[in-house]
């Protein structure tokens, strides 16, 4: 108990530092949104001259992607705002009911899981959506509700028949904080970044995929070349490091997209602790208009660990057999 | 609970603390509390699995596997695999696995004087000890 409200008073200390130390430019980032122009920020380079963005970040946040309805017109706290913010979210969740579905999982504290017990870099925007104005996701166009319906209708009554059926997260495939954009999960949301001639590399600790990015000017792959996670390809604009992914499948889905989803990533490093990254997603399968969306990543110490999922993946085998267990129950068997 | 978006899709929005559907697992109206003896501690992802013996009323001996979180947070704590070694006397909470099987999720761990498993050890801000094993 004592370790877990040490972190959250480093967490909420951090937030509420705005007035000095390194989170204060973080809080003016946030407050005017970044350009691509390079800034006295960035002395750290590799030996090619290129902003260092290489190390271990986390992007643990409070911050909600869209912003909460009673904060409908205020796109931006005051450091003393967002520090009580962060407080109320990273305060211990109310004991759950013995009995209740609610209760059957683990003691998250007890294992380390509570963002509480990771560093949070400060920002003082209500939503992680910049554009629109109003940080919401667009509506869906009548195709992508469609076609969303459809998906789910298909597994309806069938989610337990088999693996097949089951969430790529839960087959331990891929997780959809993975990828790109690359969004936080709900615990061991850290990434290591490692700058090479030619290429950029990003490993998500979970659930481990690898992003390898060439910088070389090199184009993307032919259309007709679908990957899980897209085709990114990098290249600098000034001190930001412009990631472009297109010919993703349409396997995976960020927010109900499709396949013709095209995202935009920018990554800056604005002080020593904290690598800016934003992304716009534009898919016109999916939304009338393209969005965007920024989150600072604050300076962890590494290493990160390998989160090999697949190695004791017992839970899609209990799984189902808790489903059959079930099945039989109601067929009045034991 | 966790609501799935079709087969072979991501799961948009995830709950922050579980990556599969516990409830779908063990059973809301089989609540355990078991007492016994480590046996061995499965130190892998995406969960840890904590095996104990638990001793009978008439003397038998009958053997549990308990599901906990993510060591990879558990490592960045200072834990490593001989932290809970075998012959550890520790008290288990949690829900018995809906099929029937000596299996339930670690909802509360502690040992025997009451003191938490997994906390109180010292661990700074994503410090990982990353020490080589004793």
């Amino acid at each position: 108990m004592a370790h877990r409200l040490h972190i959250t008073l480093s967490a909420l200390a951090f937030l509420g530092a705005g007035a000095s130390l390194a989170p204060a430019q973080s809080l003016a980032l946030a407050a005017k949104p970044a350009t691509t122009s390079s800034t006295a920020a960035t002395s750290v380079r590799t030996a090619d001259g290129r902003p260092d963005l290489e190390g271990y970040w986390t992007n643990t946040t409070v911050t909600p992607l869209e912003r909460p309805k009673e904060l409908a017109d205020k796109a931006f706290f005051t450091p003393e705002e967002a520090a009580e913010w962060a407080k109320r979210q990273l305060a211990t969740p109310e004991p759950t009911g013995p009995g209740t579905y609610a209760d059957v999982h683990y003691n998250m504290a007890q294992f380390g899981l509570e963002r509480s017990q990771s560093k949070v870099a400060a920002n003082i925007r209500t939503s992680l959506i910049t554009d629109p104005p109003d940080g919401h996701v667009p509506p869906m166009t009548p195709e992508a509700r469609q076609r969303n319906a459809d998906r789910a209708a298909k597994n309806k009554g069938h989610e337990f028949d088999g693996p097949e059926n089951r969430g790529l997260a839960e087959r331990c495939i891929m997780w959809g904080n993975e990828g790109p954009p690359m969004m936080p999960v709900g615990y061991n949301s850290n990434l290591q970044i490692v700058q090479g001639p030619g290429y950029v590399a990003i490993t998500q600790e979970m659930i481990h995929d690898v992003r390898m990015i060439p910088t070389d000017g090199s184009p993307h792959l032919p259309a007709d070349v679908r990957q899980w996670m897209g085709d990114s390809r990098g290249h600098w604009e000034g001190d930001t490091l412009v990631v472009d992914t297109t010919n993703f499948t349409d396997k995976t889905a960020f927010r109900g997209s499709s396949a013709n989803l095209h995202v935009v990533e920018r990554f800056r490093r604005v002080d020593a602790d904290t690598v800016l990254y934003q992304f716009t997603v534009d898919d016109p399968s999916t939304w009338a208009h393209s969005w965007s969306a920024e989150i600072p990543m604050t300076k962890i110490k590494g290493p990160i660990f390998e989160y090999a999922c697949h190695e004791g993946n017992y839970g899609m085998r209990n799984n189902l057999s808790g489903a059959r267990a079930d099945e039989k129950k109601q067929q009045g068997g034991k | 609970m966790k609501k799935f978006v079709g087969a072979g899709l991501i799961a948009a929005a995830l709950p922050a603390w579980a990556h599969h559907s516990f409830a779908s697992e063990f059973d809301v109206s089989k609540p355990v509390k078991l007492q016994g003896t480590v046996t061995q501690m499965e130190w892998i992802n995406p969960h840890s699995w904590i095996h104990i013996d638990v001793k009978n009323a008439d003397g038998t001996v009958t053997s549990w596997m308990i599901e906990g979180g993510s060591p990879n947070s558990l490592l960045r704590r200072g834990f490593t695999k001989h932290s809970l070694e075998p012959g550890t006397q520790i008290v288990v909470e949690g829900y018995q696995a809906k099929d029937g099987a000596n299996r339930a999720n670690g909802r509360d761990l502690t040992f025997p004087d009451g003191k938490k498993l997994f906390i109180g050890t010292d661990a700074s801000e994503q410090t990982p000890s990353a020490k080589p094993d004793k």
